[in-house]
């Protein structure tokens, strides 16, 4: 009995001792590079990188459980050859790296930090300057990503790559990170049960966050600026979207949230606000849009073709060029609660609820819709005096589409 | 002033053909699934016999885009991918699906000159224009499962 706790007691000491081994890199130091220091470390090591220059790429990590540190943001420049550093293990942690120079392919997806069937890791408070694919996970579980910043020029390059890519993946955390001028701020394909939050996507060539065949994932409290579009979710289902802020992303076809082929999810409290479009919806079914401000867009809500059941309940429509835009059929789609500030109705009783209906869809919007040159007759007053007539004998737009308990007063949420 | 009269009827030529016009990328939008076309190595496009411009961020788009309306267009153009940037015909095309293909919209599809590619055998084998669209057809899509 004592000899088996004895045995216990050195098998648990030695292991603390070999877990508690650290290793420094630095240029006086005796190991001069992070490839050498990961090769000589074992499961368990720190890997203290101090400040510097490390021209170095295609450092690989493969099976060891590692916690890499740098200290003061020393610089892997990758001298746009390939990935910086590449990595297969469980439990490890990068922090602190700034990572400059990730070489560009066609097809070849290089990285700054690229991780590859891992579980059970952290990248954090790490710097990325033009880099081609910022961090991207692949076929990975249980991670997190946060802190990191992470910036390129997509615009004027002729290939780009994502900030944060992730592919095959689940349980993953994306918390805190900004992103400025990638492709894709945050690109999720084939990635479930995942937590996208308070992040900061601008100026990015394509979409601040994007959602491919993407099942029950969160994202709130993130912030889309000037991106091609803010948000594309597309073929996915039971995606929360919460807290968000859509701003400025201004142009042709430009979308604060593109929502195509997208089932059973729900929009509470986000806010839409400078847009040409704010929400675009193609194929969306079962949709719940709760307490969202709609504020100075060009479009509020495009409907277009086979959208059923999705409601749109407490929302303040603020001064927007068109409220809603409609394609087709109503389609067993409802308008309730909301606030229009377009709404010129009254209430006799004194209850909040304007007592004749509001009718979102203007005839020209309809007109706008169907030939979008028209648009240059917006606001005169012609325009008025059909968008009046239609509002009192509606021939074109869908009849019962209405919002039968406009609401008086903003909603507060 | 005949030397303006013949530009002007070549003009006329010009505007009426169904040559492809260049897809600009980082601004043109897919006509099938509404993304920004920015990949060199999966874009495709389409002109029909009136000169309408059909642009695609990836074959499988077209491919799916065709399928679903019945078009049947005079000139199907797909990226080389060996050689992003480059439009080849699709007669001019294998077609290879392999998991290692990360082609925009999920289809693993990509598009290879016929003399310059090798067949790997661990591949799933290639397919022709013809054929792609006929697996498609089977297969009922990725993108049109939901």
């Amino acid at each position: 009995m004592l000899r088996s706790f004895f045995l216990f007691l050195f098998l648990a000491l030695t292991s603390v001792v070999s877990q508690a081994q650290e290793i420094e890199v630095c240029k006086t130091c005796e190991v001069k590079t992070i490839q050498a220091a990961v090769d000589m470390a074992e499961d368990g090591d720190i890997l203290r990188i101090k400040s510097g220059t490390y021209k170095e790429h295609d450092i690989s990590i493969i099976d060891k459980s590692l916690t890499i540190i740098g200290e003061d943001l020393p610089v892997i420049d990758a001298e746009m050859e390939g990935t910086a550093i590449s990595i297969r293990a469980e439990n490890f942690s990068i922090e602190g790296l700034k990572i400059i120079n990730v070489g560009r392919s066609h097809t070849n997806d290089f990285a700054g930090i690229l991780v590859s069937n891992s579980k059970n890791f952290e990248v954090k408070n790490n710097r990325l300057n033009q880099v081609f694919f910022g961090i991207l996970l692949e076929r990975s579980s249980e991670g997190t990503v946060s802190g990191n910043i992470i910036t390129s020029n997509a615009k004027s390059q002729s290939t780009s790559g994502n900030g944060v890519h992730i592919w095959k993946s689940e349980n993953i955390t994306v918390r805190d990170n900004e992103i400025i001028g990638l492709r894709d701020g945050i690109y999720l394909e084939f990635v479930n049960e995942s937590e996208i939050i308070n992040n900061l996507c601008k100026d990015n060539l394509r979409y601040g966050l994007h959602f491919m065949f993407s099942d029950h994932d969160l994202y709130k409290g993130n912030i889309f600026e000037n991106n091609g579009a803010g948000v594309a979710v597309m073929y996915s289902k039971f995606i929360d979207m919460q807290e968000n802020q859509f701003r400025k992303n201004w142009g042709s076809a430009s979308y604060g949230l593109l929502l195509k082929e997208i089932n059973d999810s729900e929009l509470k409290n986000n806010i839409f606000e400078d847009n040409t479009i704010a929400i675009s919806a193609d194929n969306t079914n079962r949709i719940d849009y709760v307490e969202n401000d709609f504020r100075n867009n060009g479009y509020a809500i495009r409907i277009r073709g086979a959208v059923y059941d999705n409601n749109f309940k407490r929302n303040n429509f603020l001064y927007n060029s068109f409220d809603v835009a409609y394609t087709g059929r109503l389609n067993n789609n409802k308008f309730s609660n909301n606030y229009w500030s377009g709404y010129s109705g009254y209430d006799l009783n004194r209850d909040g609820i304007g007592d004749v209906p509001f009718r979102p869809v203007t005839l020209f919007s309809y007109l706008v819709n169907k030939t979008p040159e028209a648009i240059v007759l917006l606001r005169s007053t012609f325009i008025d005096l059909l968008d009046f007539s239609e509002k009192v004998s509606p021939i074109f737009t869908p009849a019962d589409l209405i919002d039968a308990q406009p609401q008086m007063k903003k909603i507060q949420w | 002033m005949k030397k303006i009269i013949y530009l002007f009827v070549l003009g006329l030529f010009i505007a009426c053909s169904n040559e492809p016009q260049p897809i600009d990328y980082g601004n043109d939008h897919c006509d099938f699934c509404e993304m920004t076309i920015v990949s060199k190595a999966y874009a495709a496009q389409a002109v029909s016999d009136k000169g309408k411009q059909y642009k695609y961020d990836a074959i499988e788009c077209m491919v799916n885009d065709q399928l679903q309306h019945n078009y049947d267009m005079p000139v199907n153009l797909v990226a080389n991918f060996k050689q992003p940037g480059t439009m080849i015909s699709v007669n001019e095309a294998h077609f290879v699906i392999n998991d290692s293909i990360k082609s925009p919209m999920g289809g693993n599809l990509a598009a290879f000159k016929k003399e310059t590619t090798t067949v790997n055998k661990a591949s799933e084998g290639t397919f022709s224009w013809e054929k792609l669209k006929l697996e498609f057809l089977e297969n009922d899509s990725l993108t049109t499962s939901y």
